[in-house]
């Protein structure tokens, strides 16, 4: 009988995928000096030099940059030290 | 004069003594705009353990939660306090309120420790930052800026250079801006020096 294993792949299919696909973002600013912002991604980060310089020019050219990716509780503790440093950041769900 | 030099780890300031009065005088400003969103007042810690205080105040700030006596749940309405103390979800209102509560107080706290740092550190006749007293000098700059930025309605990048505000406050600002960037600069210079040490190593 095939239909009972059809029933379980459409069960299967709607379950959800873990809870860790949020990001942390930084928001462009016109207060925050450049070498604040790599020095921040670098140090918290720990981005190397170069990826740290990258980040920071994605947030001063297009407005704001996806920093870390994760659990939903993970990022609130970046947003919170992100605050913490004086940067806007903000975290919503991966994609929306 | 080149305000920061530094020696191995340790960072000297030197400023002129107005200069470390004005900053003196803003950082013990910052703690009073604070002192609005902290749960009481009546505190008087001498700013030289910002760490231990940090920690300190996110368990307590986490217990008051806990106890039903979180945060505030709204921004703040004053445009400074709002942009040092902003909403962690950009469209949903109910969780950023959440979070609010779990976090302001612990974050308020923080932010004040690193001001009384400022200050503690400022009242010695040669002042020098270890690498703590240095992360703490440079958000409280942070916060100096953002907080002058919001008084002189800086908003965007476009306005930037625009100077309808207070002349005086808008030099403050520069000012602070310079030594936040030597500052950065000079601390990234004792991690470049630290990086080849160990590569020789």
């Amino acid at each position: 009988m095939s239909i009972p294993t059809l029933e379980r792949d459409a069960i299967l299919s709607v379950v959800e995928l873990p809870d860790t696909a949020w990001v942390t973002i930084v928001w462009n600013d016109p207060v925050n000096l450049q070498n604040y912002v790599s020095h921040i991604f670098r140090t918290y980060f720990g981005h190397p030099r170069d990826e740290a310089e990258r980040l920071m020019l994605l947030v001063h050219n297009e407005g704001k940059a996806v920093v870390a990716t994760g659990g939903k509780e993970a990022m609130e503790r970046h947003v919170e030290a992100m605050h913490e440093f004086g940067l806007w950041a903000t975290l919503a769900k991966d994609g929306s | 004069m080149i305000p920061f030099e530094h020696r191995a780890t340790m960072i000297a300031v030197r400023l002129h003594e107005l200069e470390a009065d004005l900053l003196r005088q803003l950082a013990e400003q910052l703690i009073v705009l604070l002192g609005q969103r902290a749960p009481a007042a009546g505190d008087s810690r001498d700013g030289g353990s910002s760490e231990s205080t940090g920690l300190d105040a996110v368990s307590a700030a986490t217990l008051l939660a806990q106890l039903g006596i979180g945060g505030a749940t709204t921004p703040p309405l004053d445009p400074a306090l709002a942009r040092l103390l902003p909403d962690a979800y950009r469209d949903d209102r109910a969780a950023s309120s959440e979070h609010r509560r779990l976090t302001e107080f612990g974050l308020v706290d923080r932010k004040i420790a690193h001001a009384h740092t400022v200050v503690a550190t400022l009242a010695a006749d040669q002042v020098e930052l270890d690498e703590t007293a240095a992360q703490s000098w440079l958000r409280t700059l942070t916060d100096l800026r953002l907080t002058l930025a919001a008084r002189l309605h800086i908003d965007d990048d476009s306005t930037v250079d625009d100077d309808t505000g207070d002349e005086a406050m808008r030099d403050v600002y520069d000012w602070l801006g310079y030594l936040q960037g030597m500052l950065v600069e000079t601390i990234e210079q004792i991690d470049t020096d630290i990086d080849e040490v160990n590569h020789e190593l």
